[in-house]
């Protein structure tokens, strides 16, 4: 439901009108989703991602010129950062890397497996990178998760010749292998059970917490880099 | 064999050598010669890359610490390790490595574009990726592998 507006928060300009009317048309579309599709608590935090956007776009005081209201870029980031398979009960990999229990969505993994020889180091890339695997067919980029989640810092000091990673998680693209300590069990998720984040422009990967376990639920296709091509 | 699978998809040599646990290629039309490790004089204010310099029958010849160049720990040099002399853009350089293996053969397609996950400056010395005998060998792409102003500053040595 839209509020009435405090006089202060007229809008001024024509364009910022239309904004404004295109903003509030955004905030409109988690209510165009099939209500079945809206069961539980999923729309919870997709209502209370939206409310930014209208504020950015209102001037709250007499604009002095039109310039300067269009240096600031209304950013409008809430639906987009919810992946398809967090709408609904979803199937989870729990699994371990150092201390910390992860998940992540079945649709995005491929399979696991049991880490048996060393991934071929390719000189000249980042250390998360932990080299290419070929294993049934295809080859894979091994990535320490250790390093890409808890940042260089933290991550690099593990000493991985003393203390290897166990296994693999290979992604849905049969691209990338994710290097973890231990693979646990496999779990349904509710949405309702799991605190979603409205916003992730910082660690975007980092999509949500399952609310009794505290396990955080990575979105592995922000989590692995985008494979460049040489030109 | 036809004649336009020769020219769209051709077989290529590659000298395989091995430094730690990996094993890298370079086109053999670019390898000169390869010979035993011999007494490599230190250049004083070289980079670090540098090991120092080779008397070649007459000719001074920078050799490479191909191990600092690739970013892995040094290694002291034993009787497999040989210098392989290159030509790259006519400046003619020895490369350090662990051992020399073999000389393999390959189609271009069998070569795969190496993941550039990071700096590109780093990794743009490789040139793809392949399997042989289950093991992964890393092309190395010589004309790359030292960039203009270092190879300019090799020729001051």
């Amino acid at each position: 439901m839209r509020q009435t507006k405090p006089p202060q928060q007229q809008i001024v300009q024509q364009k910022l009108a239309l904004d404004a009317y295109l903003s509030t048309l955004l905030d409109e579309v988690p209510e165009a989703v099939p209500s079945d599709e809206r069961a539980g608590v999923v729309t919870k935090p997709l209502e209370k991602a939206v409310e930014p956007a209208v504020q950015q776009v209102i001037a709250t005081q007499p604009l002095q010129n039109e310039r300067v209201a269009f240096e600031k870029p209304v950013k409008l980031h809430p639906l987009s950062v919810m992946p398809d398979w967090a709408q609904h009960e979803f199937q989870a990999l729990f699994f371990k890397v150092e201390h910390l229990i992860l998940a992540a969505p079945l649709t995005d993994l491929s399979r696991t497996i049991k880490i048996d020889r060393k991934p071929g180091k390719i000189p000249g890339q980042p250390s998360w990178f932990l080299g290419l695997l070929d294993e049934n067919d295809s080859r894979i980029g091994v990535l320490d998760t250790g390093q890409l989640i808890f940042g260089k810092l933290r991550g690099s000091q593990r000493d991985l010749e003393a203390n290897p990673f166990k296994s693999i998680l290979i992604t849905q693209d049969k691209r990338w292998g994710l290097a973890c300590d231990e693979i646990l069990s496999i779990g349904k998720l509710k949405p309702d059970k799991v605190r979603w984040r409205t916003s992730r422009q910082k660690k975007p990967w980092l999509i949500g917490t399952v609310i009794e376990e505290l396990t955080a639920i990575i979105d592995l296709q922000e989590l692995v880099p985008h494979r460049k091509r040489k030109t | 064999m036809s004649e336009d699978r020769k020219q769209s998809d051709p077989i290529m040599q590659w000298v395989t050598f091995c430094l730690g646990d990996e094993k890298y290629g370079i086109n053999v039309m670019q390898v000169q010669e390869v010979l035993r490790i011999t007494e490599i004089a230190p250049v004083p204010g070289a980079p670090s890359y540098v090991l120092g310099i080779i008397n070649l029958r007459g000719n001074v010849v920078t050799v490479i610490d191909t191990r600092n160049r690739f970013g892995l720990p040094s290694k002291e040099p034993d009787d497999a390790a040989r210098v392989v002399i290159i030509e790259t853009d006519k400046h003619i350089i020895g490369i350090l490595v662990d051992s020399v293996a073999e000389v393999v053969e390959m189609r271009a397609s069998e070569i795969e574009t190496a993941p550039n996950v990071g700096n590109e400056e780093n990794s743009k010395y490789i040139q793809g990726v392949t399997s042989r005998d289950n093991k992964l060998l890393i092309l190395v792409d010589l004309n790359r592998f030292l960039s203009e102003d270092e190879k300019a500053e090799l020729d001051m040595f």
